[in-house]
């Protein structure tokens, strides 16, 4: 599903270059639920960017879904992001003055397509648990809750991989076990996920952890928390 | 296509809600628009008007004012060389006049019946008077040439003085008071209306010329000569004889300025078409400014909702959007905000434009001319105001947005 080689990615601060990451190759297969850990500063928000398609590498090879896409302009990066990708957030990132399924449907506008937006709305919604929040707005609903609009979001262009940032990085434990919940079920219907996190709980529940440190690969290992599935 | 549509729903809902910010953009536009309908109906109107009445006033007609460099209309220092026996002799002498028509007016002389009075315009003139000015008596007669031959005191007089002086009563054949004269009244015009300077032309009352000059305005000379020609194809050299006759009679010696003014239709057509000039350019600046500055108000206000939205930008970019999808979204919002803010420009000033007229007389027909420019020129603002906030909210990195 993603196939890294060797990604470069530098930052001009004034005169000065910045590494950030120094050859980072990694793989990831269909289904599989992966943690992506380390401490800020050691690169994996850099490196979640670029598997995002929001950031191109210095130099290295991504591949995504059998599509290379280190070379892609800006149009292309945007249209894989649009079809390949399900972002969610730390800080949710939902429209303020939006309902629910106003949100939701936003990855469906930029795509191409046909039919009832709302229908398919409702039904992700209904999917996970928000069936009776559809027409409410953001500040109307708990963090959890918007949290999980924010999945239903991510979920509707059916993508190829789930990547969250810091998913519970703003609730209450409860919710957060709520929507690592969610990440389960997701998992166990097939979907490739992608957590980066720095909470050692919160990575557990992954099948494999990678830890990052100085912008390379420190650590890749199965959590065995899980059905025994090898990384 | 279906893009765009797209594109164009998520505008519309950005603008509708957040009001405030909206309402704010739409003012500057809205004023301006407002404004450039306002002044440019009345200034189309205006023009309309005074070519009608210029078309009215006859091609055949010249007007010969008494007095150096006058003006239809502008008061002056009276000047005493222009004598009925001018006007006679232009009428038998010059080739192609048709007919003359001496004039003195003043306004606002007192007239009495009874124990009731009102102040009037006197004309003092002669029986071409009526067709001069296309117009006639409504009932009873107009002067005839014996009145003028007899200095008969007989009048006629306009609709506003006989309803001052007669309310209900049939006045032909009654008797009124100007000057302490008494005249016997012969006849009533038809209703004339205001003139462009808005004077009542049915508060005048019309008495042949030698009678006022002898008994009411015991003066000797004339205000103005109005002269029609026969053939108006020979009109410049018309006006030339009745000047080079005018000077020779008033003993005008090589290099004395005239002492009369020669207005004709020409000559007033190039006044108004100069003076509609200036008020074209008027117009178009106070418009300018007025749009400049709603342009400059949209585009502030565009540049600080980029910035407040730069999470929106962000989100919108990660799922999808492509710059150019970015870029549309917020100009379709400039220029849906513009185009609103026009609309109801539009709608304001031609509401304030029909009070305008209700108060002010001003000849105010509901033009396609002003609502179409009107309407260009704010989705235009809308543009040129939209292009640089929305450039920017395009081309904002996405990662920064987000975070």
């Amino acid at each position: 599903m993603i196939k890294v080689e060797n990604l470069f990615r530098t930052f001009q601060k004034g005169s000065l270059e910045v590494q950030i990451l120094r050859g980072v190759s990694l793989r990831i297969r269909q289904g599989e639920f992966v943690s992506i850990m380390a401490p800020s500063g050691m690169g994996k928000s850099t490196l979640l960017n670029i598997l995002g398609c929001l950031d191109k590498p210095t130099s290295g090879s991504y591949i995504l879904d059998g599509i290379p896409v280190h070379n892609m302009d800006d149009d292309e990066l945007s249209r894989m992001r649009n079809r390949k990708i399900g972002f969610v957030f730390q800080s949710f990132h939902l429209l303020p003055r939006m309902t629910a399924w106003e949100n939701v449907i936003l990855p469906l506008i930029y795509g191409d397509f046909e039919g009832d937006m709302k229908d398919r709305a409702v039904r992700v919604l209904q999917a996970i648990g928000l069936a009776d929040r559809v027409d409410h707005l953001p500040r109307e609903l708990s963090g959890g809750q918007q949290q999980r609009v924010a999945i239903a979001r991510a979920l509707i262009n059916s993508p190829a991989i789930i990547l969250a940032d810091e998913p519970t990085g703003n609730l209450d434990s409860s919710s957060g076990r709520e929507v690592m919940k969610i990440f389960h079920e997701l998992h166990a219907v097939g979907t490739t996920m992608v957590v980066v996190t720095h909470d050692k709980e919160v990575a557990l529940q992954a099948d494999r952890i990678i830890e990052m440190k100085d912008g390379r690969i420190s650590d890749d290992h199965a959590t065995g928390s899980r059905s025994g599935e090898a990384a | 296509m279906m893009r765009m549509l797209r594109m164009g729903r998520q505008a519309l809902k950005a603008i509708a809600t957040n009001r405030t910010r909206t309402v704010l953009m739409m003012l500057g536009v809205l004023i301006g628009v407002a404004t450039l309908t306002v002044i440019a109906s009345s200034v189309i109107g205006a023009r309309a008007e005074v070519l009608a009445r210029v078309e009215k006033f006859g091609l055949q007609q010249i007007g010969v004012i008494a007095g150096a460099g006058r003006k239809p209309g502008v008061p002056q220092p009276v000047c005493t060389s222009l004598k009925l026996e001018d006007a006679q002799a232009i009428l038998s002498e010059i080739a192609n006049v048709k007919d003359v028509c001496p004039e003195i007016v003043r306004t606002d002389f007192p007239v009495k019946r009874g124990n009731k009075s009102t102040y009037a315009s006197i004309v003092a003139t002669n029986s071409s008077w009526a067709s001069m000015w296309g117009t006639g008596p409504e009932t009873g007669r107009f002067l005839s040439q014996e009145d003028e031959v007899y200095r008969a005191r007989v009048a006629v007089i306009g609709k506003t003085i006989r309803r001052d002086l007669f309310e209900y009563e049939d006045p032909v054949g009654k008797q009124i008071l100007i000057n302490n004269n008494p005249f016997e009244i012969i006849g009533v015009l038809e209703p004339r209306g205001t003139s462009p300077r808005g004077d009542d032309l049915d508060n005048q009352i019309v008495i042949p010329v030698s009678t006022g000059q002898k008994r009411v305005f015991r003066q000797d000379y004339l205000f103005a000569v109005k002269v029609e020609v026969s053939d108006s194809s020979e009109m410049s050299r018309t006006v030339n004889d009745v000047r080079e006759f005018l000077r020779e009679r008033h003993n005008l010696r090589e290099g004395v300025e005239d002492d009369f003014t020669i207005v004709t239709p020409t000559l007033i057509m190039t006044m108004m078409s100069s003076l509609s000039t200036t008020f074209s350019l008027f117009l178009i600046l106070v418009s300018g400014i007025s749009l400049v500055v709603g342009a400059i108000v949209i585009a502030n206000i565009m540049f600080m909702a980029v910035n407040e939205r730069r999470g929106e930008i962000g989100l919108r970019r990660a799922v999808g959007a492509r710059k150019r999808d970015i870029l549309v979204q917020f100009l379709l919002e400039a220029v849906c905000v513009a185009t609103t803010g026009g609309i109801l420009g539009i709608a304001l000033g031609l509401l304030g434009l029909k009070l305008l007229s209700g108060y002010m007389k001003l000849p105010a027909a509901i033009m396609w001319q002003p609502i179409v420019a009107g309407l260009v020129s704010a989705i235009v603002v809308g543009l040129i105001a939209g292009i640089q906030p929305a450039k920017k909210a395009a081309n904002s990195h996405p990662i920064e947005a987000l975070r």
